[in-house]
């Protein structure tokens, strides 16, 4: 049996929100809220090593809201069938969404396209062995032909802090760009740490796209404002619209 | 779990999921409890204790009531893919694994006699696909779904808007009685829990995340039914809107702009679309 990539990718459409336009208020990498008054980066993004060339996240990720729920029964769902239901949705808005905007994160990128597509690994060689995410990345099949497994966890860091040590290469890269997947953003630690050892391994240009930029509704951006990320996400568009990105020109 | 819920520190609809990531709701009261203002203190331990919530469960055990919360293998496994899942159920009769091939049928209590042939033929043709018949025992389609199903000989499930104690409406009590016997009937209420202006919204988004879809038969602009829609769609569940409805606003701009929403004339066209959208072996294609 078959799914159309465009009618499955629609399945979370209601929970989906485009990520705002980098300016005040918005992290100009992540899409995070920050304090406009005091600064345009958040925290993570402005002191970790700034190596990703494009940070893209598709959709914002509301802490235990329904993206977040998908986000997490595609992996710890209780039985296969759960697992598998999210995932296949999952895939069909990372297979959409690249088909139209693959384009733009290369240009934000200063690249031509990206030679080699691979993904964030998980920090547990164990969970690393079975991930998901490979998996379900796997399914899309115009990223099939540059798709190669370009890292692997060391083992030995655990959190979510960057650390090089993090990964290791599979293979020498020979200055080709990479476009580096992965499902969630929370700090960036991973993805940075990704691309820290994608770089040292000889690649020009590292760029991600992540399907959800996970947000705490409860946290505060603006110190004694009472204005929460949750509320700054209802302020924003109920309907998602695929035609646009966050680096869209 | 039960003194989270009595608590209401937490929107009800965050709670189950405040939970699993915790691992473990006495671990989460705990942490609670500990970040209370001292000052409040006083107030909060006047609430019910943990003693207390015991003896109430007991006394639902001599009830027939069965609780099942989200840390249980029990719970019901499309439930537990929402977001707004509820921390725990009352239940009366038993759940089943065949309620992961379930379906809501809803719409108007007030309904016109050709609504309600077709609530009963869809249940019945839903019931023959082996698909369990999920609807929230009000009058009219409710009914006529629940009775459709069993008529056919299937298994069909209450999801209703108060507590286990209560009927609504009290014509139902003798429809209810016999679906707590023979099939489940559940609440995510307190059993004693009195019917609402707001516990029927609630019972909606948990009637739609229970089932693999929902099919509105018949239901104007101020329908529960009509709210089952939209809840359903923002869990990521498709909504089959029978062709009839198109003459509601609603239900044209659900047609026309919501996702996952499919306006069917069949229950064969419904069948098709799940058969599809739950294959096991479903693949993606351009």
């Amino acid at each position: 049996m078959a799914v159309g990539v465009e009618e499955a990718s629609r399945t979370y459409e209601r929970a989906m929100r485009n990520v705002a336009a980098a300016g005040p208020g918005v992290c100009e990498v992540c899409r995070t809220f920050i304090d406009p008054n005091k600064y345009s980066r958040c925290h993570p993004c402005a002191f970790q090593p700034d190596n990703l060339a494009a940070v893209v996240p598709i959709t914002y990720s509301e802490r235990l809201g329904q993206m977040h729920t998908a986000l997490r029964n595609y992996k710890d769902g209780q039985s296969r069938t759960v697992r598998r239901n999210a995932a296949i949705r999952l895939a069909a808005i990372l297979w959409r969404f690249l088909g139209d905007h693959e384009a733009c994160a290369a240009r934000a990128a200063g690249v031509e396209g990206f030679d080699l597509v691979t993904i964030v690994p998980s920090s547990s060689p164990a969970r690393d062995e079975q991930s998901p995410f490979r998996e379900l990345t796997g399914w899309i099949r115009p990223l099939e032909a540059r798709m190669r497994q370009l890292l692997e966890p060391t083992g030995a860091v655990e959190g979510r802090e960057f650390d090089a040590d993090r990964f290791r290469p599979v293979d020498d890269l020979a200055g080709e760009s990479v476009l580096l997947l992965d499902d969630t953003w929370t700090t960036g630690g991973h993805a940075r740490s990704a691309s820290a050892t994608l770089r040292a391994a000889g690649a020009s240009e590292v760029a991600l796209v992540v399907i959800g930029r996970h947000i705490r509704p409860e946290y505060v951006p603006v110190d004694g404002s009472g204005e929460t990320c949750g509320k700054l996400l209802k302020g924003l568009p109920e309907s998602f619209d695929w035609t646009t990105c966050a680096v869209h020109e | 779990m039960l003194a989270l819920m009595a608590r209401r520190k937490l929107a009800w609809n965050r709670l189950a999921g405040s939970i699993e990531e915790c691992g473990s709701a006495l671990r989460l009261l705990e942490d609670l409890e500990e970040a209370n203002d001292p000052r409040l203190f006083a107030v909060e331990s006047a609430e019910i204790t943990l003693d207390q919530l015991e003896e109430r469960v007991i006394s639902y055990e001599r009830e027939d009531i069965q609780l099942v919360t989200v840390l249980d293998a029990a719970y019901p496994m499309n439930l537990r893919m929402v977001h707004d899942r509820p921390p725990a159920l009352f239940l009366r009769g038993a759940l089943s694994p065949a309620d992961e091939r379930s379906v809501a049928v809803v719409g108007s209590r007030k309904a016109s006699p050709d609504g309600l042939e077709k609530a009963a033929e869809i249940a019945k043709d839903l019931v023959a696909r082996d698909y369990v018949v999920v609807s929230g025992l009000a009058a009219g389609i409710d009914t006529a779904a629940h009775r459709g199903a069993r008529e056919a000989g299937g298994r069909t499930v209450a999801i209703i808007g108060t507590g286990l104690r209560h009927h609504f409406p009290k014509q139902n009590t003798d429809l209810q009685d016999e679906l707590g016997r023979e099939s489940a009937v559940i609440s995510q209420f307190w059993p004693g829990q009195e019917a609402r202006r707001w516990t029927f919204p609630q019972r909606n988004a948990v009637m739609s995340g229970f089932a693999r879809a929902t099919v509105v038969v018949e239901a104007g602009n101020t329908s529960g039914a009509r709210m089952q829609a939209r809840l359903a769609i923002e869990q990521g569940r498709p909504v089959f809107l029978l062709r009839s409805l198109l003459r509601h606003q609603w239900a044209q701009t659900y047609a026309h702009e919501r996702p996952g929403t499919y306006v069917v004339e069949t229950s064969e066209e419904v069948v098709q679309h799940l058969d599809r959208l739950y294959a096991d072996d479903l693949v993606l294609t351009a």
